[in-house]
């Protein structure tokens, strides 16, 4: 039995222009010890699905589905008003550690305090197993880091904590969201790393949640891939990456600029921007942007099919398959997609379609 | 670290600018100083894309702000076109003398929609440059010009020209921000970590923009990021700081393929998808950069090298050649 299972999520937000569905049926399984990828830009629904198991969002969101944690169901917790499960066996990091790091307490109260409310722990042995939790992270003199605020850190030490924090109460899943986006260049690996070293140490599932397909390549051992919160591919890493199905994640890693590339290399961009989730229309969220872009994509939303071995797509017209083929031609003959999209965005610099 | 001289400066008569011993330094209270940059020299050559690379606090945007004499730098000068006829020292200009030198310089930056006037028209941010100039270009359509460096971003000027900020996407709004800059038909452009703001999708978007607008308008580009991939893909020169001190310098292709300075190696290690030409584990360095009111005596990078002697805490490195059009600040420079 997987330790969480999310059938069929869905969340939404009332807008004064109607319902802004972020998350549209998300369904995916994550076994203990593992890790799930979760990739796509800004807006396609990651951040809102990692608050809602985490019960963070407003009361006014609408939720709908199933979220099952260990053969309990998360969202009856949090009607009944459980204190005791999220902080515990299932934790958080943030993007910015200094947005979720409280200015005014002490570095050794913050991560303490999880320890006191939830395992009911003696400020002493609280005080002792923060100083422990904060060699775990690498943080150099844990001692004196215990009585700084979190001011006197940078970034890195920062982020540290924080993942100390989440580590204190020891959870069986820890959701990491962008955690290393407001880092600079040389932490990043490091905090990447160290998470991966936690998981394994602890054998605690993670969710990493990022924008760069690079980040979860090695890391990952299930990446989903979110577009306009819908769910637009899913496989294990090794096969996403040798058996790339869906035309979005193709441009999601063809867009990133990558250190082994020559200079000038031209970049393939996603023409457009994400579309609008109050008003998402019937066909593929991502057809407009699309270049394997087929007259079935503009009425008609694909649904998740899945192609076996936990591999799962949704798209008409699928990257090397025959009828991806045939639609990335028929476009480049008539130089405009089905949806409207100049074929010449993908040109060469100085060469007009 | 990090070291000075001037060794890297290229003899050569199409540079367009040249940045020698810039220092720049800020008071900090109790007579500290900040040494955000100290003793940084470098030039760049005309059509060419000069990249500069660093953590947060190297002081690559202070150099970019110090090259427009945004403030006036402590010491140091800032030549356009040394060594011809018409050569310009900005360093020991003010006032309306260095207004007038201003259009050939132009400058984008990291948050596109706080560097737009959120009240104004889109036509009236972009064509602003040109109204204040108007006296001196008089034959110039201000309207027409406007229109063609929109279009040539990729905006639909008849629709965007109207509108104002708050209508568009990030991404667009750095589209309005370059048109702005191009308007006035400057020389050099500086772009201030243009696409950290931006998403993964529209990132490429404004890549392929300015390389297309380097073409299309003859620019020389200064191109200032953290990201080594976004560097690596601009460039054709790179520069790499540590501390407001130069570590390496040189041609981008032989700088990735054969990076010497150590700060370099970690710098190509800590990428997410680490360069094949180093080892992983060269990424591993402490998380603390020294504070710039105290740096480190002699190499700035000594605290976190993991190469470090004695002779490092003594002598700052000079910048010594390591091949044609590379140059390194290092006692032990290569690979490990």
């Amino acid at each position: 039995m997987p330790l969480l299972s999310v059938a069929d999520l869905r969340v939404g937000f009332a807008t004064q222009r109607g319902l802004l569905r972020a998350v549209d049926g998300v369904s995916f399984d994550l076994a203990e010890g593992q890790t799930l990828g979760i990739v796509g830009e800004s807006g396609s629904g990651k951040s809102v699905t990692a608050k809602t198991l985490m019960n963070l969002l407003p009361s006014y969101a609408r939720v709908d589905g199933s979220i099952t944690f260990d053969g309990r169901d998360v969202r009856a917790m949090a009607s009944e008003g459980e204190r005791h499960f999220w902080g515990v066996e299932m934790t958080m990091v943030f993007q910015d550690p200094m947005t979720s790091l409280n200015p005014v307490k002490k570095v050794g109260e913050q991560i303490a305090e999880s320890l006191r409310v939830h395992l009911k722990r003696s400020r002493k042995e609280a005080r002792d197993e923060a100083v422990d939790l904060l060699q775990q992270v690498g943080i150099p003199e844990p001692k004196k880091r215990l009585t700084q605020y979190p001011h006197e850190l940078s970034g890195g030490l920062r982020q540290r904590v924080v993942i100390a924090m989440s580590l204190a109460c020891s959870p069986r899943l820890l959701i990491a969201d962008e955690p290393t986006t407001a880092l600079d260049v040389t932490v990043q690996k490091h905090i990447l790393d160290l998470l991966d070293e936690l998981r394994e140490e602890r054998g605690m599932a993670m969710i990493l949640i990022t924008h760069d397909l690079g980040v979860v390549k090695g890391r990952a051992d299930k990446i989903m891939v979110m577009y306009a919160g819908r769910t637009m591919e899913q496989a294990d890493t090794t096969t996403l990456f040798s058996e790339m199905h869906h035309p979005y994640t193709e441009a999601l890693l063809e867009t990133i600029p990558r250190i082994d590339m020559a200079s000038h290399a031209r970049l393939v961009p996603i023409p457009g921007s994400p579309p609008d989730a109050v008003d998402l229309g019937p066909g593929c969220p991502f057809a407009q942007r699309c270049r394997y872009c087929s007259e079935a994509c503009i009425p008609d939303r694909p649904d998740l099919k899945q192609l076996g071995h936990g591999h799962a797509c949704a798209c008409h017209t699928p990257v090397g398959t025959g009828s991806g083929t045939a639609a990335h031609m028929a476009n480049q003959n008539s130089g405009v997609t089905p949806a409207g999209l100049d074929m010449g965005m993908f040109s060469p610099v100085g060469e007009e379609a | 670290m990090a070291g000075s001289g001037t060794v890297q400066l290229r003899d050569s008569d199409d540079i367009v600018l040249r940045v020698e011993n810039l220092v720049m330094e800020f008071p900090a209270g109790l007579h500290q100083v900040v040494h955000a940059v100290s003793d940084v020299s470098f030039d760049v050559r005309r059509g060419e894309t000069l990249g500069i690379v660093g953590e947060s606090g190297c002081g690559k945007s202070t150099t970019a702000r110090a090259l427009v004499q945004l403030p006036m730098p402590t010491s140091g000068t800032v030549l356009l076109d040394p060594g011809d006829a018409g050569e310009v020292e900005l360093t020991d200009l003010d006032g309306e003398d260095l207004r007038c030198v201003r259009p050939r310089i132009q400058m984008i930056f990291q948050d596109p929609i706080s560097s737009l006037n959120p009240r104004r028209r889109v036509k009236d941010i972009v064509g602003e440059g040109l109204a204040i100039w108007r006296d001196e270009h008089p034959d110039v359509d201000v309207a027409a010009r406007v229109d063609e460096v929109l279009g040539a971003v990729g905006l639909d000027p008849v629709v965007a020209g109207c509108r104002r900020p708050h209508e568009f996407s990030g991404g667009q709004c750095q589209r309005i921000s370059i048109a702005r800059a191009l308007a006035i038909d400057p020389e050099i452009l500086i772009c201030d970590e243009p696409v950290s703001a931006l998403d993964v999708s529209v990132q490429a978007q404004i890549l392929n923009i300015l390389e297309e607008m380097k073409e299309r308008f003859g620019l020389t580009l200064v191109f200032i990021s953290h990201d080594l991939s976004v560097v690596r893909n601009v460039s054709d020169r790179v520069v790499v700081m540590y501390l407001g001190k130069v570590c390496e310098i040189g041609d981008a292709d032989t700088l990735f393929s054969e990076p010497s300075h150590p700060y370099t190696r970690v710098l190509l290690a800590s990428a997410p998808e680490p360069s094949a030409v180093v080892d992983a584990s060269e990424s591993a360095i402490g998380d603390e950069i020294p504070s710039p009111i105290d740096p480190p005596s002699g190499c700035r990078f000594r605290t976190r090298c993991p190469r470090a002697t004695e002779i490092c805490a003594s002598d700052e490195p000079v910048m010594r050649e390591m091949g044609s059009d590379h140059f390194v600040a290092c006692h032990f420079p290569g690979s490990p």
